[in-house]
């Protein structure tokens, strides 16, 4: 029961992490119908950048307050040079971007930080057991930060003007202006979104994970299974999903063995795909003809 | 009879195999083994993206698959080469389709994903388990041995492959061009249309699939007699870039440029090896991922058809443009004895008998009621008119009906058989065909190539058929026929134009002369006369007569009121979802339901403008 309960416990912490990263699949492709494949290397770059801000000396509110903006400003950088040029966007043609953008920053990474895998130093704060579940203070901080980031972006789209606007964007473009957003604005801003949670998880995740130049591919391939939970184009139920797909990986990994902990999130795809493509919250969606 | 001009690159190439080994460096042949090796692959995925339209980030998941059970069963068990190699070809194959009969009835994005995900899981597989040799892999694969003569320099087995990637190339290339090659492409063009016409797209989609992943496996047993050892990097992410990158380089579709992006690749591969840690002290790793991934986005931006692209405006440039003789606005040539031929192909019932049954027909959309408990009836020999006000119900009855979407409630039946909620495909096996309100047509192809694809059902030839170009005859036969139905239709002029020359009256009649070349018992046409000329119309009225004629059912929505009542036998009124009338046309002239319907609803601007000279004046006169 102990081990049940540490395993939950510590797959939350790690579930938030792609919860994040799965509010940055669904802030594209909400507006865009793109997946953007580059969506994991946000997290692994802010782990770096990060690792390398503190072995620097630098304080680590202040390496936070570097390295989020800065990886803000590559993924809208990402979609002004290789999103916007092209004009006839096809899952095909978005596919083959966002990958070559992806394999292009692993590629950056493992000539700036080398090979080797490594670890942000864990936030200030003591580790404590409570009923022999073991809590490390990193777990609460991912905990408490994704919560406060995930319920911030969840509220702007689901309660503000403009992140209404943004989701009706794909669907209503007229409307969107109304309110002063264009498309454009919106792919942007959507990509803006898109790297702010992608940094978050990334600068809280390191010091739980090995950060390193090809950790971006898992990381992003479970955001998006996570995403598809919420076929895409729900904020909440990606997030949740997140956090199932966490707890689900670690049981895997305690249970079972932790070899085939990054199995699971493609059995998961598989099964989703297979039972409930629109997704688990979703009523079936439109028709296009 | 094969031509020169398709010989001709066969020729080069085999030329160019044969003597490359002769004058390379050793090291340069060693390079040119792996070019091989990646162009077997690359062409089974250049299938899968330019004929299926989708991509697979996991193509080497397959190539480890084959690899891994070649090396397996030579090394473990002792099977020789050659009867372990069909196995390790299957057993990609089969994992190809575990993996797509879910993955491959949707859409978009998710089998990449997903194929993505499986490169992961094949890593993580092999690596964990004892059986494959864990991290290391399985050494001491032996190199091939054929007569009692082993092929272990560079420059044997390049020959030996050699003929292996000829074969490669040809069969795929004569898939492209067989009756499967042509439904597919005719998918990527309309998804729907195709549909329409009987194309199973996921049936097709999937066998391309697991074809795909037959041509990685039998790379994958290449690689692993070359290598000598396989381990969990063949499975990984960057081999599977770089097969990605081989077929977009070449260019999205083409054959051939699966090879020339192999040569580039690799090429590209070994330089930025080189160049990189030069520029760059210390790197070390899979630095040739920049290249990769930087070449990657440039091509798409810069030149999305790739090589072949390049190629072809260097063709074009170099023979100087043919310009296009225009587009003929001429009168529609008299309707030959052709078309009487090809209706008396459709097998249809007696006259008189139902073909279509729809019963308390209804779609919902979260609140709002688009279509309510609507029942319509079709038979063989007559011409049903559907009208109604703008945002009535009629094109979605018509996608219910044709299986394009589900209904929420009721039933369809087509010629005895339920269909709703079916695939556009299955309705068409039962010989119901459309056109559509919104052009459909296949943009890529000409005018007669989009009647041949509504032979499809017509024909028979399948995947391995058309590959092993045993289709002949039959392709022949489908052409003859196309040309007939041309014929038939008063367009034989326009057979080897583009589709997108013609005009928009011109393509729409193409439309239906490709919904008749199904031979259909039931044909459904949403808005046949829209941007057509007067002298169009009559061709059409005259035509539709003689489909009549011929005992076919029709069903017909039109805004062309004068034109429904010079033709339809009944006609059935919907107005907001409802069913709201149903008669002959003079007693549709007369119904008040329908009067106030048409005259109440100012909103619909373009139905009320049709009406004013219809219905709703006769009402004034009453």
């Amino acid at each position: 029961m102990t081990d049940l309960l540490q395993l939950t416990f510590s797959g939350l912490a790690q579930g938030a992490v792609y919860g994040l990263i799965a509010l940055g699949f669904v802030a594209i492709f909400s507006v865009r119908e793109i997946v953007n494949l580059a969506q994991g290397e946000y997290a692994a770059l802010a782990g770096l950048a990060a690792i390398s801000g503190v072995a620097a000396g630098l304080p680590l509110l202040v390496v936070i307050l570097l390295v989020v903006p800065f990886v803000v400003l590559v993924s809208v950088l990402i979609e002004r040079v290789a999103i916007a040029p092209v004009k006839k966007m096809t899952p095909l043609v978005s596919i083959i971007l966002t990958l070559g953008v992806s394999t292009a920053l692993k590629a950056i990474m493992l000539l700036v930080w080398g090979p080797e895998a490594r670890s942000l130093s864990t936030f200030p704060g003591q580790n404590f057991t409570v009923a022999g579940v073991s809590i490390r203070s990193q777990e609460l901080w991912i905990l408490g930060i994704a919560a406060v980031l995930g319920y911030a972006v969840v509220w702007f789209y689901e309660h503000t003007l403009h992140g209404k606007a943004l989701r009706a964007c794909a669907e209503q473009p007229v409307a969107a202006r109304l309110v002063g957003i264009s498309p454009r604005t919106a792919t942007m801003v959507a990509f803006a979104i898109a790297g702010l949670v992608g940094a978050v998880a990334g600068v809280i995740g390191s010091p739980i994970y090995f950060a390193s130049w090809e950790h971006g591919l898992t990381l992003g391939l479970k955001g998006f299974v996570a995403a598809t939970l919420g076929g895409l184009v729900s904020f909440r139920v990606a997030f949740i999903g997140g956090l199932m797909l966490g707890v689900l990986e670690n049981l895997v990994a305690g249970y079972l063995d932790s070899g085939y902990r990054d199995a699971v999130a493609f059995i998961v795809l598989v099964l989703v795909l297979v039972l409930r493509p629109q997704g688990l919250a979703l009523r079936g969606s439109g028709v296009r003809v | 009879m094969p031509r020169l001009r398709t010989l001709l690159p066969y020729l080069l190439l085999v030329v160019g195999l044969v003597l490359f080994p002769l004058v390379a460096s050793t090291n340069l042949v060693n390079i040119g083994v792996y070019v091989l090796i990646f162009t077997v692959a690359a062409v089974g995925l250049s299938l899968l993206m330019g004929l299926a339209g989708q991509v697979s980030l996991g193509q080497a998941a397959f190539f480890a698959v084959g690899a891994y059970t070649q090396a397996i069963l030579v090394t473990k068990h002792g099977w020789s080469m050659l009867a372990a190699l069909p196995v390790a070809v299957a057993a990609a194959m089969l994992l190809a389709l575990l993996v797509g009969v879910p993955l491959l009835r949707l859409r978009g994005h998710f089998l990449a994903l997903a194929t993505l995900g499986l490169g992961i899981i094949v890593t993580v597989v092999v690596r964990e388990l004892d059986y494959t040799g864990g991290t290391s892999g399985i050494f001491g694969i032996p190199k091939p041995e054929f007569g009692g003569r082993v092929y272990n320099t560079p420059a044997e087995f390049f020959w030996l492959l050699a003929p292996v990637v000829v074969l490669s190339i040809a069969l795929a290339q004569k898939l492209t061009h067989s009756r499967i090659g042509r439904a597919l492409g005719a998918v990527n063009d309309s998804e729907v249309a195709a549909e329409c016409l009987g194309v199973d797209t996921s049936g097709l989609r999937l066998r391309v699939f697991v074809l795909a992943a037959g041509y990685a496996g039998l790379a994958g047993v290449f690689y692993a007699h070359w290598l000598a050892v396989v381990s969990p990097e063949a499975a990984n992410f960057p081999l599977s870039v770089s097969f990605l990158l081989m077929v977009v380089l070449g260019g999205l579709g083409t054959v051939w440029g699966a090879l020339t992006g192999a040569i580039l690749v690799e090429t590209l591969d070994e330089g930025m090896r080189t160049l990189i840690p030069q520029i760059i002290p210390g790197a070390s790793g899979e630095v040739q991922l920049l290249g990769f991934g930087v070449v990657l986005v440039l091509v798409i931006i810069l030149v999305p058809g790739g090589l072949a692209q390049l190629w072809s405006a260097l063709v074009r440039r170099f023979r100087g443009t043919r310009a296009d003789p225009g587009v003929a606005e001429d009168a529609p040539a008299a309707l030959g004895e052709e078309l009487d031929d090809l209706l008396a192909q459709a097998d249809v019932p007696e006259r008189g008998s139902p073909i279509l049954q729809v019963r308390g027909l209804t779609k919902r959309y979260g609140g709002v009621v688009a279509l309510s408990e609507v029942d319509l009836d079709v038979h063989a020999g007559e011409i049903v008119a559907l009208i109604g006000p703008n945002g009535a119900g009629k094109t979605t009855a018509f996608n219910i009906i044709t299986g394009v979407m589900g209904p929420t409630e009721g039933s369809v039946t087509v010629r005895g058989q339920e269909v709703q909620g079916r695939r556009p495909h299955v309705v068409a096996a039962l010989g119901a065909t459309r056109t559509f309100q919104n052009l459909q047509v296949f943009r890529s192809s000409t005018v007669r190539g989009n009647v041949m694809v509504a032979r499809h059902l017509r024909s028979r030839a399948g995947l391995v058929p058309g590959m092993l170009g045993l289709d002949l005859a039959e392709e022949r036969r489908t052409r003859r026929e196309a040309d007939r139905v041309l014929t038939a239709t008063g367009l034989a002029a326009h057979a080897d134009r583009p589709i997108t020359a013609l005009s928009f009256g011109q393509q729409r009649q193409v439309e239906v002369a490709r919904a008749l070349a199904l031979a259909p018992s039931l044909l459904l046409l949403d808005e046949p006369m829209a941007g057509l000329s007067s002298g169009e119309r009559d061709h059409l009225g005259e035509m539709l007569r003689r489909v009549r004629g011929a005992g076919i059912a029709v069903l017909l929505v039109e805004h062309d009121v004068a034109a429904v009542m010079a033709l339809a036998d009944r006609i059935v009124v919907l107005d907001d979802g409802v069913r709201i009338a149903e008669g002959t046309p003079a007693e549709i002239r007369r119904d008040p339901a329908v009067i106030a319907a048409y005259l109440g609803s100012d909103e619909d601007d373009d139905a009320v403008v049709h009406t004013r000279s219809g219905p709703a004046r006769e009402g004034d006169q009453r």
